[in-house]
């Protein structure tokens, strides 16, 4: 039901009449589908209306109004997964594209705030200007930098910078009833870096290893932990798009391509240079992601996926080493030749045997550019697996058991056919790991269809049976009902959360769970 | 009305416990909480005894506050805040259930101490990130589910490090497992899978670990915890640097963690110093007197599988490149306490009596989270309380320690008394609460509050306290779980 | 291309946003990382390239009718290519012909906007969309004595372009231009007083017929002339000729060329020597129209090939703003002793917008100025004491932005600078 003219003009007093909008031109912009997991439908349901807020207080005034006017709100930074979606009637969208400010960067003890619409590009260029760094999100820079944000936060430098859930100290908060609640010192003393007390952590109400998905209120700022660059302050990019390289990679910078007899081995490797903590990132990339990441269009991907698999041997790792000084360069590279001999591992030819090649897959991993390329290029539209955060072998064994689902997929003509390779990754020096199944497909009902109803469901199933813990993509009523049981019955804490903190149910939380009363 | 016979067949008559002298023991320690006798120490076994209990407690409006670790207790947070309280004793639950080198990750239930856990993990070649010189009685559950801030600040990613996994059992008298633990499938399924309860995070959506962290036992109780290990380094170079101008050090420290070049690294007074050195088996700090410089950095380098030496002597190198920018000189001897040494004293326990003991027969903490940036106007904002007071400065013993990657700095003050001097002891006890306010107002953030000044310390931040309240609702809706602390 | 044809395009779209912004590797900052003024200024997603691709999905649906808010939003676009250019870093489909393709559902429906409206009638009327100069009697090229190529056979055609041509405050752009060419030996003929219009912006707003009635009247001017090289100094001219007339094979063989180019290629062969110095220094704008849209236009005719993966035959090759003009005009610049060319955060194929295209300046000038003014204040970060540019369009927005007339100096088209450089002497003698 459309909103009433007083309801529209309430919303209209808080954040301005050009910061609002019910027409249908603007809601059909948002809602045209995520291409992540497109189906049947071109655009979601359509909601009331959008608002702009540029501070936290609008956003705690349009949330109270929507307490009041029992409307739901779903909140979104870039917008770009399905979850950012309204639901439907009855839904404020909460745009958040005018809360885009670096707060702070603290040098000296290493965080930095943002508001939820800076994304990871400005965040990083900021940073590397001062010798820093931080995690980007995997899915590209084009993310926000709000550690929690992202669906799960995880990133290409996740080895040396964790992710989300490790990384977000002080934090503030529109609770879904339309509180602040500022995490942790913010609340006792007005600083940011800590989120943590007094007494017990809010942080563990506010996500888990996946976030909840639109559907606990609003995080309007964090502050993230940031870490050292060794780099250039800025990188030394070169060419035109989409050409772009450095001429050269930087000093005491390297970059290898190494595929594994066998998981084995791969577990292996990955677990020495874990231990030996020499990587700056390691990432399990497929040939396949290698090849769209450094091609410039579908054709030259699948020209690049065919000779890259002709040197694959088994499961694969990038690595990115950086040295912060030239001994500690020296070392790092001496320990990976060292492990690399050691496992079986090979280099993949003329992957990045060309410097400036290499140079550019470097920094287009560094900046995480390439994952639109790796994952959206080839049809507009992935699905697929998402793992959770767990001990590296538990993680790749899930993963890779769900890929042997894929060729099945492949072989019924109802995918893309790159090979049923899944990447995975480590981080924290090997401490957790990672991995995703990218299944990438023309939309279709057909393929939707066995995706949400054999796929995944056989993939949960696997998760369950095999006790791979509970995946990423576990979200929603239903996905966390089927996992809940098996799993402390976690869901059934989850609802009291949502419902201690989300009386009205004014939070729209179909990605996150509801009450279900 | 609670039935003593229920109680018996569930823990067994032999550890029902209604001594007065042990009694005596639970209902004050020393800090300076009101003393309230229990009513009686159960201890406990199992996680179904627990359960149990739990159970039964919530029938009959029992107040419950768990305790793992052994005397002396020194924060408040074991010591009944109301009358008719069962004191959950764990410290008998000393199972190291599994260690697993791979995963680096340990797991154990709440009565195993430091002690014993070290000794088992290094078997495997693991090592913990451990606090400093904690007491031979500590429990290591104990110290993981406060939040005591550990030595090694490369490996703290996270304040919640290094605690990974927990089972609990919540004041509801559910019991739940966190993170990777909550399933699918009992634990041994998931060890046969490959899992080894790492993952603190989740399951989902939610971190319950951190919910439970710093609770004091007001959420649940814990029967067993897994915990994140290192891997013990095959080289070592411990090193010290001494100097009198704190900010300094702080460069020193701040690039020392950012550059990822150290293990162990934090930063003492002259007088915490001392004491610990006192307090160390064959220790020389009496000796060393007033020879000490004023602050004293001390850091460790270490190798590990692949080319340690290599490894070290860059790191070295590395660092003294640092040092030097700063004006600093790094010492393997310092007034004749050789670093070496240091060393193994601080990756022990305390011997006994515990090191904070030894001055005066008693002590208070006050202790929060700050950064750098803070720290000079805090310790200035210390010096001028303890010296109205008239608590000589010279006594005063300070422990500065990076945590999560140098993000935060643990500041520790501790306060030295004789505990049998009426007039001394009060004089601390209000030292020490105008030392909190005064701190509060200079930013620091005491972020684990205990005894007296936690009510003081909570009520800055309303919106928190309402939020925690409601956790309290969910997972202790009957409020049985240690009452009176933080902020219920 | 109708609408439909660009549905499987608009349909690829994943909403990463990457139209927003510059392309990610390129960011060095906090500031100036946004590409596209139109979302840069309003926000809301409709806004974007990516928001009104869904938009058109929406309009091919029958979700969405041509009201008058759609309207804004599509015409509330310069139509830069900014957000094509970021899109194709990554991605193999179009944006900006989509977007065209709405404009050109819009005017076949009377949707459009007044101001829009009554450019069109002129064109229609007079063969040109801007007001006539002050003085019909005076000319740019008064006492050059060129050859008038409407009368007379010539191989080198200067066009000047309306913007210039009616503007008196940038005949001298003209001017210099040919006199450059004439220093290097070469001799343009012109129109003199009846150069009609290139009819692009006619195109990029939609009226694709009046485009192409106009297009054809201009070209069969040109190849009665029988000119092989058309010499033009305003990027917009230079798009239409070298791309738009093109993509409708109305070019035939004529070769297009921007000033910078053939200044580029006579400073490289000595033809022209920069020696005066002009101590200033300087940043430079690229002009949509002569960077990322200048690329030569891509023929194709093909189909999609079934299947899971967007793979055409014959395989199509994107445009996405490698070929386009940026070089030319910087060894121009670069060529001028004393000058110190700086370049700003945003430029080459991911340069902000001056403002003025798409029809934005006569439609919504507030929102044109806005854009002018973000770009102003980008080049002010730089240090520079002007700014070049190689577009009258650009550099009239640009200076219309400013509002102290003593500003009105720190903007220069190229060919000025060149020929305080090259023409000193004569210039000098003609003050």
């Amino acid at each position: 039901m459309p909103l009433s003219k007083d309801q529209y003009a309430a919303f209209e007093d808080v954040v301005g009449p050009e910061n609002i909008s019910a027409e249908p031109a603007i809601l059909y912009s948002y809602s045209w589908r995520s291409g992540l997991y497109a189906g049947v439908e071109k655009f979601t349901p359509r909601f009331e209306a959008v608002v702009l807020p540029q501070s936290t207080e609008e956003v705690q005034a349009i949330v109270r109004l929507c307490n009041k006017f029992k409307l739901q709100f779903k909140a979104s930074s870039t917008g770009w997964g399905p979850y950012n979606d309204a639901a439907g009637p009855g839904v404020i969208r909460i745009d958040l594209r005018r809360m885009n400010r670096i707060i702070e960067i603290n040098e000296k003890n290493m965080y930095a705030v943002v508001e939820p619409y800076v994304i990871g590009a400005q965040l990083q260029a900021e940073l590397m200007k001062r010798g820093l760094n931080c995690n980007m999100c995997g899915a590209g820079s084009n993310c926000s930098a709000l550690p929690i944000a992202a669906h799960q936060g995880i990133g290409h430098m996740s080895q040396s910078a964790s992710y989300g859930e490790r990384n977000q100290l002080a934090l503030e908060w529109v609770t879904p009833d339309g509180e602040i609640i500022r995490l942790g010192s913010l609340g006792s003393s007005d600083e940011w870096f800590c989120g943590d007390g007094p007494g017990p952590s809010l942080r563990g109400l506010v996500r888990g290893n996946v976030v909840p998905l639109g559907g606990l209120g609003v995080y309007t700022k964090a502050a993230t932990k940031i870490y050292h660059w060794s780099g250039p302050p800025i990188f030394p990019v070169e060419g035109i798009s989409p050409h772009y390289s450095a001429g050269k990679i930087p000093h005491n910078f390297s970059i290898g391509f190494y595929s594994f007899p066998s998981m084995d081995k791969l577990d292996e490797a990955q677990q020495k240079v874990g231990e030996s903590e020499i990587a700056l990132e390691l990432m399990g990339f497929n040939a396949a992601m290698a090849a769209a990441n450094i091609a410039t269009s579908n054709e030259e991907e699948v020209k690049l996926f065919r000779e890259f698999s002709q040197y694959v041997q088994g499961p694969c790792f990038m690595i990115i080493i950086a040295g912060n000084s030239d001994r500690d360069f020296e070392y790092k590279t001496k320990v990976l030749s060292r492990i690399i001999n050691e496992t079986g591992g090979k280099a993949i030819p003329k992957l990045l045997d060309d410097p400036v090649v290499a140079a550019g897959c470097l920094w287009r991993w560094l900046r995480s550019t390439g994952s639109i390329r790796e994952v959206f290029r080839v049809s507009g539209c992935f699905g697929g697996e998402v793992g959770g955060t767990d001990c590296f072998r538990l993680m790749a064994d899930y993963i890779y058991k769900t890929g042997q689902m894929k060729g099945d997929l492949i072989k019924r003509g109802l995918v893309y056919d790159d090979g049923t390779s899944p990447f995975t990754q480590s981080f924290e020096h090997g401490h957790f790991g990672h991995g995703e199944l990218l299944i990438r497909y023309m939309p279709n009902p057909i393929t939707f269809k066995v995706l949400t109803t054999e796929f995944l469901v056989q993939a949960n199933e696997t998760a369950i049976r095999d006790h791979y813990g509970v995946p990423g993509h576990v979200f929603g009523d239903a996905a966390h009902d089927m996992y809940g049981p098996h799993c402390s019955s976690y869901h059934l804490w989850l609802r009291r959360i949502k419902k201690a903190f989300d009386p009205q149910g004014a939070s729209e939380a179909t990605h996150y769970i509801t009450v279900k009363e | 009305m609670l039935d003593l016979q229920q109680l018996a067949t569930i823990a067994g008559k032999e550890n029902l416990i209604q001594e007065p002298n042990i009694l005596k023991q639970y209902s004050q320690d020393c800090s300076f909480v009101n003393p309230v006798r229990p009513r009686m120490v159960i201890k406990l076994h199992t996680a179904e005894q627990v359960q149990q209990i739990v159970k039964t407690a919530r029938a009959t409006d029992t107040p419950l506050i768990p305790v793992s670790s052994g005397c002396p207790h020194s924060r408040g947070d074991t010591v009944p805040a109301v009358g008719g309280a069962i004191i959950v004793d764990l410290s008998e639950m000393k199972k190291i259930i599994h260690v697993d080198r791979k995963n680096r990750v340990a797991m154990f239930e709440p009565g195993v101490t430091f002690a014993e856990l070290i000794e088992k993990v290094k078997k495997n070649g693991l090592r913990l990130n451990m606090p400093l010189l904690p007491r031979q009685t500590k429990s290591v559950v104990g110290s993981l589910l406060e939040r005591e801030p550990v030595t090694m600040p490369k490996y703290h990613w996270d304040i919640a490090d290094p605690l990974a996994c927990t089972e609990i059992i919540l004041g509801t008298g559910e019991l739940f497992r966190t993170g990777a633990a909550a399933g699918s499938g009992s634990i041994e399924e998931q060890w046969a899978a490959g899992g080894a309860q790492k993952e603190a995070a989740g399951p989902s959506a939610a971190s319950w670990y951190r919910l439970i962290q710093g609770s004091q036992g007001t959420m649940g109780i814990v029967t067993w915890a897994s915990a994140r290990c290192e891997i013990v380094p095959a080289l070592e170079e411990p090193f010290w640097i001494a100097s009198s101008q704190l900010e300094k050090l702080l460069e020193m420290t701040h690039w020392l963690i950012r550059l990822r070049l150290v293990n162990e690294c934090f930063m003492l007074n002259n007088t915490c110093l001392k004491m610990i050195l006192q307090s160390a088996e064959g220790g020389t700090g009496a000796a060393i007197g007033n020879a000490l410089p004023p602050w004293i950095l001390f850091f460790n380098i270490a190798g590990y599988e692949y080319f340690p030496e290599e490894r070290v002597a860059g790191q070295i190198q590395d660092m003294q490149e640092i040092a030097q920018r700063t004006g600093l000189a790094p010492l393997k001897d310092l007034c004749g306490i050789k670093a070496d040494k240091f060393l193994r004293i601080v990756q022990q326990t305390s011997a006994n009596p515990y090191w904070k003991l030894r001055c005066k027969g008693g002590f208070q903490d006050i202790f929060f989270l700050t950064i750098f940036d803070n720290l000079a106007t805090q310790m200035e904002t210390m010096y001028r309380t303890v010296n109205s007071a008239g608590y000589p400065v010279s006594d005063l013993s300070i422990y500065l320690q990076p945590v999560v990657q140098g993000a935060n700095c643990h500041c520790e003050f501790t306060l030295f008394y004789n505990p049998d001097v009426e007039e001394e002891q009060e004089r601390i006890r209000r030292l020490s609460g105008d030392a909190v306010r005064n701190l509060l107002d200079q930013r620091a953030f005491f972020s684990r509050p205990y005894g007296e000044n936690a009510r003081l310390i909570l009520n800055r931040d309303a919106a928190t306290v309402n939020a925690l309240k409601k956790v309290k609702n969910i997972v202790d809706p009957d409020w049985i779980m240690n009452p009176g602390k933080l902020c219920f | 291309m109708t609408l439909a044809y660009y549905r499987q395009d608009m349909e690829t779209c994943c909403r990463c946003s990457a139209c927003k912004f510059i392309p990610l590797e390129r960011v060095t900052g906090y500031e100036y990382v946004a590409i596209c003024p139109s979302i840069a200024r309003y926000n809301f997603h409709a806004y974007s390239g990516g928001g009104r691709l869904g938009m058109g999905v929406a309009l091919l649906e029958g979700d969405l009718d041509y009201s008058d808010k759609l309207v804004e939003i599509i015409y509330n676009c310069q139509m830069c290519g900014g957000c094509d250019v970021s899109c194709k870093y990554a991605m193999d489909m179009d944006v900006l012909e989509p977007l065209n393709a709405i404009r050109i559902e819009c005017v076949s429906r009377g949707k459009t906007l007044p101001a829009l409206d009554r450019l069109i009638t002129k064109l229609r009327h007079g063969g040109t969309m801007l007001p006539p100069a002050p003085s019909a009697r005076k000319s740019w090229s008064d006492g050059l004595n060129l050859e008038d190529y409407t009368r007379q056979k010539v191989d080198l055609i200067y066009h000047a372009g309306c913007r210039i041509g009616q503007d008196p405050a940038m005949w001298k752009i003209a001017r210099y231009s040919v006199l450059l060419l004439r220093k290097a030996g070469l001799e343009p003929g012109i129109a003199p007083g009846s150069e009609l219009c290139c009819g692009g912006r006619a195109y990029e707003m939609g009226y694709q017929d009046d485009f192409l009635r106009q297009a054809r009247v201009v070209m069969k001017r040109i190849e009665q002339s029988g000119a092989k090289t058309l010499v033009t100094g305003c990027a917009e001219c230079y798009h239409a000729f070298k791309v738009l007339y093109d993509k409708f094979n109305l070019r035939g063989n004529l070769k297009v060329l921007h000033t910078s180019e053939i200044f580029a290629d006579l400073i490289s062969s000595g033809r022209l020597q920069p020696q005066q110095e002009v101590s200033l220094k300087i940043t430079y704008h690229d002009p949509c129209h002569l960077g990322r849209l200048g690329e030569p236009y891509t023929h194709w005719q093909g189909k999609q090939l079934p299947g899971h993966i967007r793979l055409f035959d014959p395989p199509r090759e994107f445009r996405r703003g490698t070929k386009g003009v940026y070089e030319p005009p910087r060894r121009v610049l670069k060529s001028i002793p004393g000058i110190q060319l700086v370049e700003m955060d945003r430029r080459k194929e991911y340069a902000w917008c001056c403002g003025a295209g798409g029809g934005v300046k006569e439609s919504n000038p507030a929102f044109a100025e806005w854009t002018a003014l973000q770009r102003l204040q980008e080049a002010g970060t730089t240090g520079a004491d002007a700014i070049v540019t190689a577009c009258p369009g650009c550099e009239k927005n640009l200076k219309d932005a400013l509002k102290k007339p003593a500003d009105q100096t720190r903007i220069y088209d190229l060919s000025e600078l060149l020929a305080r450089s090259v023409l000193k002497e004569e210039i000098d003698a003609a003050q």
